[in-house]
């Protein structure tokens, strides 16, 4: 056989979508659940198998389990107390993980919060740091009453005055907005220690003093779109993918992941695959009311007098025409007509 | 009126000029049928909107029924309602336009940048007559959310007022609820360049519409009654609605001739609104579905459009086929990889057309004089006219044959077929086979096919179809065929393949010692279906490589390293070293690529199919077994298990009680009583580890799972360990030890509260050879119950997920130059993949870079 330098070049006409579909939805039956273990965080399990290939594909603004790795500098990698410090100025802390409870009093308009003091040992802080940290960040005058903190919230209103404890609780007292809970932990490949979150704010990390900007990980595919625009999310997602698939043990080609995500991303922001996303937003009004929520498109369509130009895969099928793609995109350049005209013309 | 072509679809809304004009009769009377079981005129089955009895004659084109398309009627409502299905559009619409000059709210002359995309929307719009360009979605809705917030006119400097709206269909400005003939005539007042601005097309689409005073009555084709066995006449649940909105309309009418109070009016009116709402839609907001007398739900207009049983997925994505057979499968070694054997009964039914040309039709009247199997089943002639060839009209049939005609003829040897299994996951679900005549009542497949379908023959049931023009017919040929789909696209694997004792049997036959005399080797070489020795013999025995070689292609060149090291050689078809194991000829090898790359699908086809026949007779001059002795322990290694599992259950406890005594040193990142469960979890897989090695000291080569597990064809050490030394460690699904779920801190009541040891986290120490302990069985019930139920919402879930995945992907494919675009051109990818690689050709790709 001659081996021709373009025999293993794709055919024109290929329908590269189903393959991509086909060859990631067939493997997602044989997933297992395997759930992953991180060391030192409340939650120490990751999504993974189905679940996990679910939540990419429906381009979550969050994952069920954001999750960091942060490479620290050269300087203190080796050093772990310098990282264990690291992971306790990065770690966030919210008032509610320090306190007892919150006491409104409505009648006096005053806020009364309960800190907990083992609590706050075990965060290396004390009463009256919080205290000034809560008053920087309220602008409200606080006094501090043993392990209480008298907040005056300058108003009666018991709505507001409700509004203002429910915001208290939510108010970070230490560490990197959105960063969440750091711990230390020994990379199992390249056996360097590095920190690792259980939440996701590449924006807040990427100016702390002491990690390596460079080599922050996240699986927070929408975090890394905000931060790094769109073809680092497009990145993302390939990379979240393929470790999916290799913890499965399931091999699938690199160009599979790469279309959908190259489809996830064409418009320049990450679409979901699903009715609001990529097949919501389709030219053709038929192939979105065959797929979901029929009546609505439908309604809409006349509505506002929209045109289908019948061309895509569901339109024809729906007319039980010859669909454009593979052998049915290809035409005859000589037609059983034009003989019948030329023979004609000859007589 | 039928269209040759469809270039686009426009949708719009019909006026009541429209509607009175499509239709061809006002229907007045809220009745069907009159006492003589005669459609009365004026009412819901009157004779000119067609028929559907037999017999009777349409009044409008005088057709019968089934010929009869059925035309439109329609009712004249006294007062007009809304269409509830459009409600949220004309709550938009109310929104964006003021409420004294009805312009829109919005000035597109003002300098923003959405005025601007606006404007060239629109522009667009006009220039190009019928199909000017959408205004997107987004775009759309980003101009809804603006006109909503507007609170002042810029045209008339009017301040609005509140527009609040309420499920379904009513609207109140400033507080006072809109009656529909107010709504109407405020839609009426907006201008179409208005119209045009809020991405409406006024030509198609005039929103005053969408408030009805003619109701359209579809056909009784679209709404047939069915006769009952008792003679009981039943009517479909559309006319059911349409009787109901026609007596609501008439006593409106009386009730507002005759003058009654507005209060009575104001709830007919309600009502008529009611019954025109769940017409459209039976599942109205805020209101209960109108029911039929029995209490079932009625299935209305938008029932009949929705969902997976309604009109869309089920009628136009879903297509019903003729041609096609489907019973049970079973194995049949002796048909090749790209047959599919066909039992008689079913090849005697179904046919495939015989195209008569003038150079044919001797050849076809010979056809057509058969009596026996093949025969010919039917004629289309060349006027399309449809006969069934019987011994009546078959020589009235002979002698009018003519070029042009089809003939029928039976399926027969060699003919081409599609199977299918479903679910059809992937594209190797459906494959074009060789049809092969058997006996029996089942379909019979090779087993080197049943991956790709992922099918097994404990009554599983596969589809066959025959493609019957000659365009489909070189589509099944040229591009479906079984050899041609060996290597997946999911990663350009093959996974048609041996496996299971195809395997075993060339891993025996391949091993370095083994010898064959004459008449084993020719009993081999025969069924594979090779008619020679090989040329290399010793005191008239053959060397099992060198039989297996036969089966190469004579120019084989192949190295290959395998995973211990050693490495697989052949040299001009002649395998020198290695062996056969899944490995290097199960599914996903490399020797398949490379014969493929060299020689073609053709000797591919011919190496699996032979190959597969040669494994499975060695495979069974061995006999190949597996039974309890297989799993039978030596004493010595009995002694040795028990030893190994006090010591695991000796080592846990001692873990435990250095916990316990606080002299534990907890991990980097872990607290103590995590540190203490890996500890365990560590020496319990270390304790199974040993138990791996201490089996495969222990196990007999002459072992016949032993072999199977070495040739990987099924089973391997792990499932020693579970059948003769212990269970192991069970888990649960989030991957840690079973925690307490009983409520005084244990498993089960047989353990003492807090242990946390070996056996009473789960750690089951018998054995499948010498029985389960209760505790042990009903630790590994606790797993096998879990991955159960997971198993069954996984199925569920990755469904929907690939019909997600195909519905985004179907439109895309590869262009001349590479790249990737949808069917309306725009663009994905710039160049497919990265390195415009076929993912079929990968793996041959890979081979022939050596």
């Amino acid at each position: 056989m001659a081996k021709k330098e373009n025999m293993f070049e794709i055919s024109a006409g290929e329908p590269v979508g189903v393959i991509a579909a086909q060859s990631l939805g067939e493997p997602a039956t044989q997933m297992v659940l395997k759930a992953f273990h991180f060391a030192g965080l409340k939650s120490e399990i990751a999504t993974a198998g189905l679940p996990r290939f679910v939540e990419i594909v429906d381009a979550k603004k969050k994952p069920a389990t954001p999750f960091t790795y942060i490479a620290v500098d050269k300087s203190i990698a080796k050093d772990e107390q310098k990282l264990i410090r690291l992971a306790k100025k990065i770690s966030e802390i919210k008032v509610s993980d320090i306190s007892r409870r919150i006491v409104e009093e409505f009648s006096k308009g005053t806020i009364i919060l309960r800190l907990d003091f083992e609590k706050l040992e075990a965060n290396e802080l004390t009463a009256k740091v919080v205290a000034s940290k809560i008053e920087k960040l309220t602008k409200l005058s606080c006094t501090l009453e043993g392990m209480d903190v008298r907040i005056t919230a300058g108003t009666r209103n018991i709505k507001q005055i409700r509004n203002m404890a429910v915001q208290l609780n939510k108010m970070t007292i230490n560490g990197i907005d959105g960063a969440g809970r750091a711990a230390v932990r020994e990379d199992p490949k390249t056996k360097e220690l590095q920190l690792i979150t259980d939440n996701s704010s590449l924006s807040g990390l990427l100016d702390v003093e002491g990690i390596d900007a460079y080599n922050i990980y996240t699986n927070d595919i929408f975090e890394e779109y905000r931060v790094f625009g769109v073809e680092a999310a497009r990145n993302a997602i390939i990379t979240e993918l393929e470790k999916l698939l290799h913890e499965s043990e399931i091999s699938v080609s690199r160009r599979h992941l790469e279309l959908l995500a190259d489809a996830m991303t064409a418009d320049g922001d990450v679409k979901n695959v699903g009715r609001r996303g990529l097949s919501g937003e389709k030219e053709s009004v038929f192939a979105r009311a065959a797929y979901e929520e029929t009546v609505k498109h439908l309604i809409n369509a006349a509505a506002f007098g929209e045109s289908d130009p019948m061309q895509g895969v569901t339109e024809n099928i729906l007319m039980g025409k010859q669909i454009m793609l593979g052998t049915g995109r290809v035409e005859l350049a000589v037609k059983k007509e034009d003989i019948a005209k030329s023979k004609k013309e000859k007589k | 009126m039928q269209a040759e072509s469809v270039d686009f679809v426009k949708f719009g809304l019909f006026s009541p000029d429209q509607i009175r004009k499509l239709s061809v009769a006002k229907l007045t009377v809220p009745d069907t049928y009159n006492e003589d079981g005669y459609p009365i005129d004026g009412g819901l089955l009157d004779q000119r909107l067609g028929v559907i009895d037999p017999g009777l004659i349409c009044k409008t084109c005088g057709a019968r029924a089934k010929v009869c398309p059925g035309h439109f009627g329609h009712i004249e409502l006294v007062r007009p309602v809304v269409h509830s299905e459009f409600s949220k559009v004309i709550y938009l619409l109310l929104q964006s336009t003021c409420q004294k000059c009805r312009r829109v709210l919005f000035d597109v002359d003002s300098e923003t940048e959405l005025a601007e995309k606006v404007k060239s929307v629109v522009e667009a719009e006009l220039d190009t007559e019928k199909t000017g360009e959408e205004q997107s979605g987004e775009e759309r809705v980003a101009l809804f959310k603006k006109l909503k917030s507007i609170k002042k006119c810029p045209h008339c400097g009017e301040v609005q007022q509140k527009v609040r709206f309420e499920a379904p269909s009513y609207f109140y400005i400033g507080g006072t609820r809109m009656k529909p003939d107010e709504v109407k005539d405020m839609l009426e007042k907006v201008s179409n360049d208005d119209l045009r601005v809020m991405g409406v097309d006024p030509i198609t689409s005039r929103p005053e519409y969408l408030v009805i005073s003619a109701l359209l009555v579809p056909p009784v084709n679209v709404r047939p009654s069915i006769t009952l066995e008792s003679g009981e006449r039943s009517e479909d649940d559309l006319t059911h609605k349409l009787v109901d909105i026609m007596r609501i309309n008439q006593r409106l009418e009386q009730n507002i001739n005759a003058g009654a109070p507005q209060i009575i009016i104001d709830d007919l009116r309600e009502l008529l609104q009611y019954h025109v709402t769940t017409y459209f839609n039976n599942e109205p907001t805020g209101m209960p579905p109108a029911r039929h007398s029995s209490g079932r739900a009625l299935k209305t207009l938008a029932q009949r459009l929705k969902g997976k049983e309604g009109r869309f997925r089920y009628n136009l994505s879903g297509k019903r086929v003729n041609y096609s057979a489907r019973t049970v499968i079973s194995v049949d070694p002796f048909l090749d990889v790209d047959e599919v054997g066909v039992p008689k009964i079913i090849a005697e039914k179904l046919t495939v057309p015989f195209y008569i040309t003038e150079w044919n039709l001797a050849k076809a009247k010979e056809l057509l004089k058969r009596t026996e199997y093949p025969i010919v089943m039917g004629i289309i002639t060349k006027e399309k006219l449809r006969k069934r060839i019987t011994d009546v009209n078959k020589e009235e049939i002979l002698n009018a044959l003519k070029a042009g005609d089809i003939l029928e003829r039976q399926i027969t040897n060699g003919d081409i077929a599609l199977f299918n299994r479903q679910p059809s996951l992937h594209r190797v679900s459906i494959m074009a086979h060789r049809i092969k005549i058997v006996p029996g009542r089942t379909f019979r497949i090779n087993f080197c096919t049943t991956s790709p379908y992922n099918a097994d023959f404990d009554g599983d049931e596969m589809n066959l179809h025959i493609p019957q023009t000659l365009e489909a017919q070189a589509e099944a040929k040229y591009l479906m065929q079984v050899q041609d789909q060996v290597f997946s696209p999911k990663n350009g694997e093959a996974i048609i393949s041996n496996s299971e004792d195809g395997v075993t049997g060339a891993y025996l036959l391949t091993n370095d010692d083994t010898m064959l005399n004459k008449e084993d080797a020719i009993y081999l070489l025969t069924t594979a279906g090779i008619f020679e020795l090989p040329e290399h013999e010793k005191n008239g025995m053959y060397s099992g490589k060198d039989v297996f070689s036969m089966l190469f292609p004579k120019k084989l060149n192949f190295d290959y390293k395998m995973r211990d090291g050693k490495y697989l050689r052949i040299k001009n078809g002649r395998m020198t070293d290695g062996i056969m194991k899944k490995e290097t000829f199960g599914g996903g090898n490399l020797l398949l690529a490379k014969i493929a790359l060299d020689f073609g699908n053709e000797v591919l086809k011919e190496f699996i199919s032979k190959s597969a026949r040669m494994s499975y007779a060695y495979a069974y001059l061995c006999g190949i077994n597996v039974g309890v002795k297989e799993y039978t322990i030596p004493h010595a290694a009995k002694t040795e298990k028990d030893k190994l599992v006090a010591k695991a259950i000796e080592n846990v406890a001692a873990l435990v009680t250095k916990y316990k005594s606080r002299k534990l040193e907890a991990m980097v990142g872990y607290t103590l009583r995590k540190t203490l469960e890996r500890m365990i979890i560590a020496e319990l897989d270390h304790s199974r580890h040993l138990a791996n090695q201490l089996m495969e000291e222990y196990m007999d080569k002459s072992n016949h799972a032993v072999m199977m597990a070495k040739a990987g064809s099924r089973g391997n050490t792990s499932n020693f360990v579970q059948m003769s030394i212990f269970l192991g460690q069970q888990a649960t699904i989030s991957g840690g030890r079973i925690r307490k779920s009983y409520m005084t801190n244990r498993v089960l009541p047989h353990l003492k509260p807090g242990d946390i040891g070996a056996v009473a986290r789960g750690f089951a120490i018998s054995n499948c050879y010498d029985g389960f302990d209760p505790i042990d069985m009903f630790m590994y019930s606790i797993g096998s119950r879990a991955s159960m139920i997971y198993k069954g919402m996984l199925t569920a879930k990755s469904g929907y997920l690939q019909r997600r995945l195909i519905n985004a992907l179907q439109d895309y494919q590869v262009e001349e130059d590479f790249t990737v675009r949808d069917v309306h051109g725009n663009l994905i990818q710039t160049l497919y993949g990265g390195d415009k690689i076929d993912p079929v050709k990968v793996e041959l790709a890979e081979v022939s870079k050596e």
